[in-house]
């Protein structure tokens, strides 16, 4: 890092939370603090919902598995559009008008207290445990440019997301996500231009998409069905349509989000920009990942991308022997790749794709050396893209990519924590413990859930280490979950005669039958999601045909 | 609010016509990327 990158990524940060914090200088109620008054206008909350989904995760990660596995993971976002339309048309407009401060108080007014309690509870469960994945993810990035800790980077990112959040409550989160957003949008472009203009001078962008099609990375659209396959066109657009109308529709992180607009029309203009947007931003983050890896075909990538894996790996006995059959298997890689783009026949794309193999089996070896050492698993996905930034990109540059991972770190965070802390005094301290006290009582008891909610996320941070490819672990997290939440919903909305018994019994069935599949069988964890609703669905509608619901309840 | 609280979109005229063009995008969208997948892996 230089004095340049360090000035860019500084007043980018210290910018966007004075903003946040100026812009919710009038926050006086509970409303303001948790709805920002439904004052809102669409765009700005596009972008929050927008810069909520984009976390840091979303920046090193993605990239990182277009460098491992292709542009694949696209067809995830498939079924989001679907899922807004549904969202915008349906959820919407029940939530505005039944003027709820959260997503689950409408299902007391739909069922009862205890279905509301129990999914306020998986909410709270679920989001809980990604936020310390959240929240690592930019630990990640701070610890490899300043070489410190993770416990303490994490300490830092965790505070300062905790003070602008507490203060400003959703006005400043919201503020905050709109600017953080646009630093994002802007370090995207700037990167995939720098890929682009980092490749050598003889190789043209054309080029470049033949050697990473070549090499299986330009793989974005998979139309063969496999259920154990987690990223084809089949699974994103029904599983993922399912995950995300979970997401929007069910996830207080969410719902919040589109609950601050000034009217229907606005939240459905703000959910309908994400359905427009979200698949494009998601393609130009991979075209990053696959425009590295054709970069890393022509410069010598490390064996492994973890700087201090690496310097571990160089002082075992056997690193002397992999990284010469190492350099050796990348200059055949290289050979093969300009053999490849001079004649495109088959006998070059067979060489091609032979190096590849090899070389993709040394770096395995590497891999598996440095799981020896430590003797615990490793993954280096998540340092790929940042190995490539810090050592290759200008002064400036360095500073502006590493500003938009943050922003994309804090408006998560900010949006996860605010969100915690609203299901947690309203679902459970205003309805349970405290009913009648003062507006100013719960102003105070929010901002106090802000700060346990923000340490939590610190102390759990921790055990994102050790979760591999955090994209997927987030996503994976969630499918466990979102299936009930959704079916809950979907009975609400659309079974008028289920009641609160039968519903409540339904997402206890559910989440068991999905916690069962994932430790019995290998089906891909998006089809979780569509599995938990149908299940939640079905055995509402069965127990309240049957009566047993208001047999229970009697 | 009352059931015709929501206002019109502000283009398209209505949001049934939004909601069908918002499909037809994603059609395209995925069309698009089948092409792209197809021209460079060979």
């Amino acid at each position: 890092m230089r004095t340049l990158d360090w000035w860019v990524l500084c007043s980018s940060v210290v910018f966007i939370i004075v903003y946040g914090l100026w812009r919710s200088r009038d926050t006086k109620s509970v409303n303001q603090y948790l709805l920002a008054g439904k004052t809102m206008p669409w765009y700005a909350m596009a972008l929050s919902i927008m810069a909520t989904q984009a976390s840091a995760i979303t920046f090193i990660s993605t990239s990182g598995q277009a460098y491992v596995d292709g542009m694949r993971f696209v067809q995830f976002y498939f079924g989001l559009p679907l899922a807004m339309i549904i969202v915008s048309a349906t959820a919407v407009p029940l939530f505005h008008r039944a003027n709820v401060y959260t997503a689950y108080e409408y299902l007391e007014q739909r069922f009862d207290a205890k279905t509301r309690a129990l999914v306020s509870l998986i909410f709270l469960i679920q989001r809980g445990l990604a936020v310390g994945v959240a929240l690592y993810a930019p630990a990640i990035v701070l610890t490899v440019i300043l070489g410190w800790p993770d416990q303490w980077t994490t300490i830092i990112m965790g505070t300062i997301v905790v003070a602008y959040t507490t203060f400003g409550g959703i006005k400043a989160v919201t503020w905050t996500d709109f600017q953080q957003m646009l630093v994002m949008f802007l370090g995207l472009f700037v990167s995939l231009g720098m890929a682009w203009r980092l490749l050598p001078a003889d190789v043209s962008l054309t080029d470049a998409l033949h050697l990473a099609g070549a090499a299986g990375r330009l793989n974005a659209v998979v139309t063969s069905f496999d259920w154990n396959d987690r990223y084809n066109l089949w699974t994103g657009l029904i599983g993922g349509m399912f995950l995300a109308l979970a997401y929007f529709g069910c996830d207080q992180s969410q719902v919040q989000r589109y609950l601050t607009g000034k009217s229907i029309a606005q939240s459905r203009l703000s959910l309908l920009f994400n359905a427009v947007a979200k698949i494009p931003m998601q393609f130009f983050i991979l075209s990053i990942g696959a425009l590295v890896f054709v970069f890393y075909t022509f410069e010598k990538p490390p064996i492994v991308f973890h700087q201090v894996e690496m310097a571990n790996l160089a002082r075992t006995g056997e690193y002397a022997g992999l990284s010469k059959r190492y350099d050796a298997a990348f200059e055949r890689r290289r050979e093969a790749a300009r053999r490849y783009l001079s004649s495109r026949n088959e006998t070059s794309l067979a060489g091609y794709r032979g190096a590849q193999a090899e070389f993709e089996s040394t770096r395995k070896a590497g891999i598996k050396l440095v799981e020896k050492t430590s003797g615990s698993s490793f993954n280096d996905t998540n340092y790929i893209f940042l190995s490539f930034v810090l050592g290759y990109l200008p002064a400036g540059i360095v500073g502006l990519v590493l500003a938009a991972i943050l922003a994309a770190a804090m408006s998560t965070i900010s949006a996860e924590i605010n969100s915690l802390s609203t299901v947690t005094v309203i679902d459970v301290y205003q309805r349970h413990i405290h009913k009648d006290a003062s507006d100013g009582h719960y102003l105070l008891v929010s901002r106090l859930a802000t700060v346990f909610w923000g340490a939590y996320a610190v102390v759990t941070a921790g055990y994102g280490r050790s979760l591999g490819s955090l994209i997927e672990a987030v996503n994976m997290l969630g499918s466990f979950f979102y299936g009930g939440l959704l079916g809950v919903f979907v009975l609400a909305f659309a079974a008028p005669r289920v009641g609160g018994t039968a519903a409540f019994m339904a997402v206890l069935v559910g989440e068991a039958v999905i916690f069962i599949l994932h430790y019995t069988t290998g089906i891909a964890f998006l089809w979780y999601n569509v599995i938990g609703c149908v299940v939640v669905v079905c055995t509402g509608w069965l127990l309240s045909a049957a009566g047993i619901g208001r047999r229970l309840a009697a | 609010m009352k059931p015709n609280d929501i206002d019109p979109p502000p283009v398209l005229g209505s949001w049934g016509r939004v909601y069908a063009a918002v499909c037809l995008y994603l059609i395209v969208l995925i069309l698009l990327f089948a092409l792209y997948t197809r021209t460079f892996t060979p």
